[in-house]
């Protein structure tokens, strides 16, 4: 096993024809560019609400703007009544403090199953460029919810909608430690799934067709 | 093949105010061994080439991927011969297509032709993507009077001549030039007018095969100089 | 999967002359070069991010050795098991020891094109674990008897809503249906239960991440995120190649990915997956494994090749190639087809084993200007084509028209008789009209089009004629 790794690396190493001098010298320059993080040409920021807005419509998910957190119940009987979908979710754990029965809503608090309707999550961030969610993976923040049901809705606070996928990265490198470095914060998660609306495929003549395996609608409520 | 192109290239460049030299050594600039991999054949003629012309201020020629093959990869074929390669690059720097030197060099804003008619122009291959001409022949075009210029669809896409690929693998080039003629006839225009004579010849040949006999395939030198005088 | 790249020719007269194909190639042509134009022409920075993106590739590719070192050191770092596999065939063994290690029976795959490099699927179903492929594209060729894709990322290109239904109606039992839509969802349905029972998700990599350790999933369907949320084991298998810095680097490439693939923006799932489940998650695997391919990328490092190492297998080269477009991909003969593939191809698999590929391009160059990663793949086909003449794999006949052109050349008196000759022997073929309708010398050629008449005499003589005119008139 070991045997294949080195012979590849050393195969790699004579192809770059490297010696212990240019060795420490890419060492080096691996260093450095884990340290400069160099980003590339960045979206603007500006207007990131509106932006996030209006390309998150772009991308077909629908959008709401819910003035406060604690009218997401209502919001959410709502508009699932006049999509004709069923009254039953599956709430992620942050969101379980929240008044779904006064909203008339059956829930329960946790990870989606096969069977469950409607998943109900937050997200870590949400990117104006893209009108992407960006969702980690957690104790309180099952990713099956978001994949597993054939509707979900996500809650996005207008705080934390950034401009691109740099200033999420930076945020998530301060909240969950640096990710190239030694461990703090709450420690980098699992999986980070960025979602921009429905799950689609085109692969039947070139057609768009949503719900491939994922969601077949995607709500998002920006609170705020 | 079509001496008259190389003629009404001479008296654009004449009109423009220059003085043509045609070396009378020169053959051919290497790009079909080049092409096929022969890297020694090209690398013969792209010295002899470069010996003939270097002492001129510019090089011009009617023909996108000649003056392509001089532009963008005499210089990659001496990679590893820095005296011929320097040669090459100072060639290349002054080596110019035809309408792309008449309009960005020569400043050329009006031509003597005197086409009147509809007219496509397709961008050939090697002039558009290795020398960025695209704007040069519309504006000479559009300085015609009855010149009423039309775009095709996909005038970017290659006409499947590509040198010895429409000799080899002929059934792949003839649907490609079979879409490209059907894009000429969907323009509605009465010509169609390009900058280099392979794709010319695999257009006209393929026009006529499938029994269009109106379709006028014009070289733009020719479209720009109008036909040849007394002499000319 | 084993290659035929060798019958190209048969197999382009095939598709040529396959009605039904030629339909379904036309159906689609040009799509996604329009979603790709539009795509950019809405996004100003587009030549500043590929510039970006082309330079992320190339420094990677210069320290690939240490990268590869960094990645696996966090990756390990992070709960995974990085394993290196020296070609497709060792890649099988690694991941059939680790479907045994875990008493693995189903595996639901994301689409892989190192999987297709490999022949996993074969190698699974003799391991005793049942592949199933989870893509609708690459679900519909499983079974459809394994037929091999025939682009990277739409392997279905080549079908039609018919040929789908049709086979749908056959291996699911169920009426056939034309709408698009609802062959959509009976896939969904029927691939659902086979996700939530799984024992192992195998995905391919769009990019490892060396800053992290992880690797990165582009998905439009979802199942890259099912393959790699429900089953106990993840299994992600790439090329080394495949490697960048950091998560900033991510966000420019997933900037220009989507982009020259479909003219997404950004395609609706990326994941990032670091590590199997924390304790606690309530969802995720429980290992996670990195098979590292070789397969002939590393003697490409350091070569006149290496350019083609930066590739991010968008198919935009494809896409916008005249010759993919007329043929379709299956006439390539191996995983890869269109311009990448020609190239990727004879250097993974054998010059000689993939004469036609290098030459089966007009070098039009439509696919170096889309590169989304500035791989100039005209110039890597010419090089192959020079490799095939030093390695003697041309035909003898091209080999000597091209010394006798070569030579004849190179002597301008020469050239300007055989100049003079050719001409009037043309002229002797078309018998008086304007153009040659068969020739014994470029059969091919007027199978396809007429060849148009040279005129009487060559623009040498007639220039020599005027000169010597012009100075007779400047003497008197």
């Amino acid at each position: 096993m070991s045997g294949t790794r080195d012979d590849i690396l050393g195969r790699l190493r004579r192809q770059l024809g490297r010696t212990d001098a240019t060795r420490a010298e890419a060492q080096a320059r691996v260093e450095a560019v884990l340290a400069a993080r160099q980003c590339g040409p960045r979206a603007p920021s500006d207007a990131l609400v509106e932006r996030f807005i209006e390309r998150a419509r772009a991308m077909l998910s629908t959008v709401e703007r819910c003035p406060a957190e604690s009218e997401v119940p209502a919001f959410c009987a709502r508009w699932l009544a006049a999509q004709s979908l069923p009254l039953d979710l599956v709430v992620a754990p942050p969101f379980a403090h929240l008044d779904w029965a006064g909203a008339g809503l059956r829930m329960r608090v946790g990870a989606a199953d096969g069977d469950d309707r409607v998943g109900v999550t937050g997200c870590f961030r949400a990117i104006a460029e893209t009108g992407t969610l960006m969702l980690r993976s957690g104790v309180d923040m099952p990713p099956v919810n978001s994949l597993l049901p054939e509707t979900h809705i996500a809650i996005v606070p207008v705080a934390r909608i950034v401009a691109d996928m740099e200033a999420a990265w930076a945020d998530a490198r301060s909240e969950w430690g640096n990710a190239g470095g030694a461990e703090g914060g709450q420690g980098w998660p699992r999986a980070v799934n960025f979602v921009s609306g429905p799950s689609r495929t085109a692969d039947i003549e070139q057609v768009i067709v949503l719900g491939a395996h994922g969601p077949f609608r995607v709500h998002l409520l920006v609170v705020g | 093949m079509r001496p008259s192109i190389a003629f009404a290239a001479i008296r654009l460049l004449e009109s423009a105010g220059y003085t043509v030299v045609v070396p009378d050594t020169q053959t051919c600039c290497g790009q079909p061994g080049y092409n096929a991999g022969d890297r020694a054949a090209a690398r013969a003629l792209a010295r002899k080439l470069i010996a003939e012309f270097e002492s001129f201020p510019h090089v011009v020629a009617p023909s996108g991927s000649c003056a392509g093959t001089v532009k963008v990869h005499y210089a990659e074929l001496f990679a590893d011969d820095p005296a011929w390669r320097a040669r090459a690059e100072a060639l290349a720097e002054k080596t110019f297509e035809l309408t792309q030197f008449l309009v960005d060099v020569a400043g050329v804003s009006t031509v003597p032709g005197t086409f009147s008619g509809s007219v496509t122009y397709h961008d050939c291959c090697s002039g558009l993507r290795e020398l960025g001409v695209k704007a040069q022949p519309r504006a000479l075009m559009d300085s015609l009077p009855g010149v009423r210029r039309v775009e095709m669809r996909d005038c970017e896409e290659c006409c499947g001549f590509g040198g010895l690929f429409s000799v080899k693998y002929p059934d792949i080039s003839g649907a490609i030039v079979q879409r490209k003629c059907e894009s000429i006839r969907g323009s509605g225009a009465y010509a169609v007018a390009l900058g280099d004579l392979g794709c010319m010849m695999n257009i006209e040949g393929r026009l006529r095969r499938s029994g269009d006999e109106l379709t006028e395939v014009i070289h733009i030198a020719e479209l720009l100089a109008g036909p040849a005088g007394e002499g000319g | 999967m084993e290659i035929r790249s060798m019958h190209f020719v048969e197999r382009v007269r095939q598709r040529l002359d396959d009605d039904e194909l030629q339909r379904n190639l036309k159906r689609t042509r040009g799509r996604n070069a329009a979603s790709r134009a539009a795509a950019v022409a809405a996004f100003p920075d587009f030549d500043a991010v590929r510039q970006r993106a082309t330079e992320i590739r190339r420094s990677v590719l210069r320290d690939l050795d240490v990268w590869l070192e960094r990645f696996e050191a966090k990756a390990t770092e992070r709960g995974a098991t990085v394993l290196w596999a020296r070609d497709g065939e060792h890649a099988c063994e690694l991941i059939a020891d680790i479907a045994k290690r875990h008493g693995v029976r189903t595996v639901v795959k994301s689409k892989s094109m190192v999987s297709e490099e490999a022949g996993l699927n074969a190698a699974l179903e003799a391991a005793g674990v049942r592949p199933v492929e989870t893509d609708l594209g690459e679900y519909i060729l499983q079974i459809n008897d394994n037929e091999p894709p025939s682009h990277i990322i739409m392997p279905v290109i080549h079908k039609s809503k018919e040929q789908v239904s049709e086979l749908f109606a056959r291996v699911h039992g169920t009426p056939p249906k034309t709408d698009i839509e609802a062959l959509t969802h009976e896939a969904r349905a029927v691939l659902r239960p086979e996700f939530l029972g799984a024992d192992m998700g195998l995905s391919g990599g769009n990019f490892l991440i060396a800053e992290t350790g992880s690797v990165a999933i582009v998905t439009n369907e979802g199942n890259g995120r099912l393959c790699t949320t429900l089953p106990r084991v993840h299994v992600a298998l790439t090329g080394i190649e495949k490697v960048i810095p950091t998560l900033e680097d991510l966000s420019t490439l997933l900037r220009i990915l989507p982009r020259s693939a479909t003219g997404q923006a950004l395609t609706n799932y990326v994941s990032m997956l670091t590590g199997p489940k924390h304790a606690g998650d309530p969802d995720g695997p429980e290992h996670m494994y990195f098979v590292l391919v070789d397969g002939g990328r590393a003697d490409l490092l350091g070569s006149e090749f290496e350019d083609m190492l930066r590739c991010i297998r968008c198919g935009a080269c494809m896409n916008h190639c005249p010759v993919y477009q007329t043929v379709g991909g299956h006439a390539y003969g191996w995983v890869y087809p269109g311009p990448m593939g020609s190239v990727l191809t004879p250097l993974y698999q054998g010059l000689e084993k993939a004469k036609d590929l290098p030459h089966a391009a007009t070098l039009c160059n439509q696919c170096g200007v889309v590169c989304p990663v500035s791989i100039p793949l005209p110039e890597l086909m010419r090089r192959l084509r020079e490799k095939q003449v030093e390695c003697g794999l041309r035909p003898w006949s091209e080999r000597l028209a091209l010394r006798a052109w070569a030579w004849v050349a190179g002597r301008p008196k020469l050239y300007a008789l055989a100049s003079r000759v050719g001409v009037r022997y043309l002229r002797w073929l078309a018998g008086g009209r304007d153009r040659i309708q068969v020739m014994g010398l470029a059969p091919g050629w007027t199978a396809q089009r007429d060849f148009p008449a040279p005129a009487a005499q060559t623009f040498r003589e007639l220039h020599a004629a005027r000169q010597a005119a012009k100075r007779q008139g400047g003497a008197r």
